[in-house]
């Protein structure tokens, strides 16, 4: 992220996700995660993609939307103590290429899921309530959103 | 044999997936409507949502427009012929005890010397065989061959000197505390800042982006009543007030008003209200204490009490730099966030020497240089008493003294004759000079600075001859 470039990024949380290879990065591995859990024996096929999405899910929930700061010494002054990442990403500006790209990951997920499940109801419960865990947060309404106060500071 | 069974394999495999696919048409309803509502959104997510541009873009009409609006400024805009920047006032030689305006010889109260360090012969001849040794500069910021052998002594006998854990140094008195106070206070932290403070602390203050409180200066009612009103936000919200951060920032010895912080009642408010002390020592180091060791020293306080006390090696010592000093925990954190020392080159070697050997002649076994200072301070301050018509502020044992005409008649043009008139007279003062930002600027007054060699009959000589000017101004 800041090899080889002039000038320094205040918050390099911003702008690593857009950084060569990231994304790539990504869908592998979620990938090697499902190879994981359908290498543990009596685990079946449906059951390890619900798995999948749904430890995706909570993952992302909470590295993108409970963690605040960064983990870097940044010269911004502090002013991404209070923000989450998906806040900081692209420094808040809304529907970049990243912020899409992670948005709709959690529904192709979903997608998948339900396909390898077979519609079966249960799976399809568990996959709807963790997809929604994870796609709802990211609408730009919930931007600086802090419910109940939690997390608040 | 093996041929069949990766048949069987394969065929194992196509039936399953054709199972899959045999699932997919008897899907639920209520799935199949979602899944086409999802994907319905995922189109609507990638095409029809771009990213908000910030910076909107002008018509040809509107480029026109300010195009024909624009008038050019000349390209140096009529001056007065009395403008300073015209009249330059040229020094030749050293600026020490005496200094040569125009050819001619005058007596120095108007530089920070202090303890005369500038042109000391012992000082000079360590810098030149610093020169020697090490060529002219330091190349390079500290972390980045910058670092030399003699910075580090400095920094360990700047810290043995204060009796502190450890000391860092910076190459430019400005930028020490411009980029110490940065570095600890963030933007949701509270500073409380007396407001006489000086240009670099004020800078400081406003690049950390923090929440500010001005109290009145060494008013300790008026900082008890702000750091009342705060506790009483804290214990309404106390989840964030355990995120806050809060700080004091003092001078030792005020630059702009000559007197001494109140600080063993600042020290009772700390443990009380729980905020850091960051206390600025630029003019009280070397000059206050029966050591030069500041003000501590002289409240005869404990060092450890302090969070950070920081000052400039440019008046005292009579080098270029500045410093801080404090515990390890503190003061490292400045090696890697403060900008003023990441990203600035290192103090040149000389100059290091220099402050070194300052360092060695204030340390010296029976030396009696700041007791000397304190003295003659304040004989000089009941010597200026004694001349009618002026009001002096500041400190009597306070090298720094700033003076003013009494009631209205204080202004910039009444003092600056007197400063003239004083000139010619072969004395040299200086009216204490503002920039136009500054925040609550004190009243002009002419700043006097004592030099711990000036004798008694040169001080009866400037009482002398401000009183004249006194009258030859008022007249």
């Amino acid at each position: 992220m800041n090899v080889g470039i002039a000038q320094g990024e205040r918050n390099p949380n911003s702008s690593w996700l857009n950084s060569r290879g990231v994304w790539l990065t990504y869908i592998i591995l979620l990938f090697v995660l499902h190879f994981i859990l359908l290498s543990i024996p009596y685990i079946t096929t449906p059951v390890a993609w619900t798995l999948t999405t749904t430890i995706h899910n909570i993952c992302s929930f909470y590295l993108f939307h409970l963690v605040k700061g960064a983990p870097w010494e940044t010269s911004d002054q502090g002013r991404a103590r209070r923000f989450t990442f998906w806040e900081q990403i692209d420094n808040g500006v809304q529907w970049t290429g990243t912020r899409k790209f992670l948005q709709i990951l959690p529904i192709i997920l979903f997608f998948i899921a339900s396909f390898y499940t077979k519609y079966d109801r249960t799976h399809f419960v568990i996959n709807l309530a963790t997809m929604l865990l994870a796609v709802v947060p990211k609408f730009p309404i919930f931007f600086g959103v802090r419910l109940f106060d939690i997390n608040r500071y | 044999m093996g041929s069949s069974a990766n048949q069987d394999n394969v065929a194992s495999l196509a039936t399953d997936f054709y199972s899959l696919l045999e699932s997919f048409k008897e899907t639920p309803f209520y799935h199949l409507l979602f899944e086409i509502f999802l994907v319905l959104t995922v189109l609507w997510l990638i095409l029809f949502r771009k990213p908000r541009r910030i910076e909107k873009k002008l018509t040809e009409k509107e480029k026109q427009e300010l195009i024909d609006e624009w008038q050019p400024e000349p390209l140096v805009p009529p001056v007065d012929a009395n403008h300073p920047a015209l009249n330059v006032r040229v020094l030749d030689g050293i600026v020490g005890k005496t200094i040569e305006i125009d050819g001619k010889k005058s007596l120095n109260f108007a530089t920070f010397n202090f303890l005369n360090f500038v042109g000391n012969p012992r000082i000079a001849d360590k810098a030149i065989q610093a020169v020697q040794k090490y060529g002219v500069g330091s190349c390079g910021p500290r972390g980045f061959y910058g670092t030399i052998d003699i910075h580090l002594e400095l920094e360990e006998r700047l810290a043995h000197f204060f009796n502190c854990e450890e000391g860092i140094i910076y190459s430019y008195g400005f930028s020490t505390v411009a980029s110490i106070i940065p570095a600890y206070s963030k933007r949701n932290d509270i500073l409380f800042v007396d407001e006489g403070v000086h240009y670099a602390i004020q800078k400081g203050v406003e690049a950390s982006r923090s929440t500010v409180k001005w109290f009145r200066h060494n008013d300790i009612s008026d900082l008890e009543r702000l750091l009342a009103e705060q506790d009483i936000h804290d214990k309404k919200n106390p989840k964030k007030a355990r995120t806050l951060r809060r700080f004091l920032i003092i001078e030792g010895l005020y630059m702009n008003y000559g007197d001494l912080c109140p600080l063993p009642r600042m020290v009772e408010l700390k443990y009380q209200y729980k905020y850091r002390i960051f206390m600025d020592e630029s003019v009280s180091f070397g000059t206050i204490g029966q050591t030069g060791r500041g003000v501590t020293e002289y409240y005869n306080i404990d060092r450890r009490k302090i969070d950070l006390i920081s000052s400039s090696l440019e008046y005292s010592v009579g080098s270029i730099g500045g410093f801080a000093v404090g515990s390890s925990f503190v003061v490292d954190h400045q090696r890697l966030s403060a900008q003023g020392y990441c990203f600035s080159a290192s103090l040149p070697p000389l100059l290091a020497a220099a402050a070194i050997e300052a360092l060695n002649i204030m340390e010296e076994k029976d030396t009696t240089l700041c007791d000397t200072l304190m003295e003659k301070s304040k004989r000089l301050h009941r010597k200026l008493l004694d001349i009618k018509g002026y009001l002096i502020v500041g400190e009597d044992i306070s090298p720094l003294k700033h003076l003013r005409l009494t009631n209205s008649q204080n202004t910039v043009a009444r003092l600056e004759e007197i400063v003239e008139f004083a000139q010619t007279r072969g004395i040299t003062i200086t009216v204490a000079r503002y920039l136009n930002d500054e925040h609550h600027l004190p009243e002009p007054s002419i700043r006097l600075i004592l030099n711990v060699e000036m004798t008694d009959e040169e001080l009866e000589f400037l009482c002398t001859v401000l009183q004249e000017a006194r009258v030859k101004v008022t007249v």
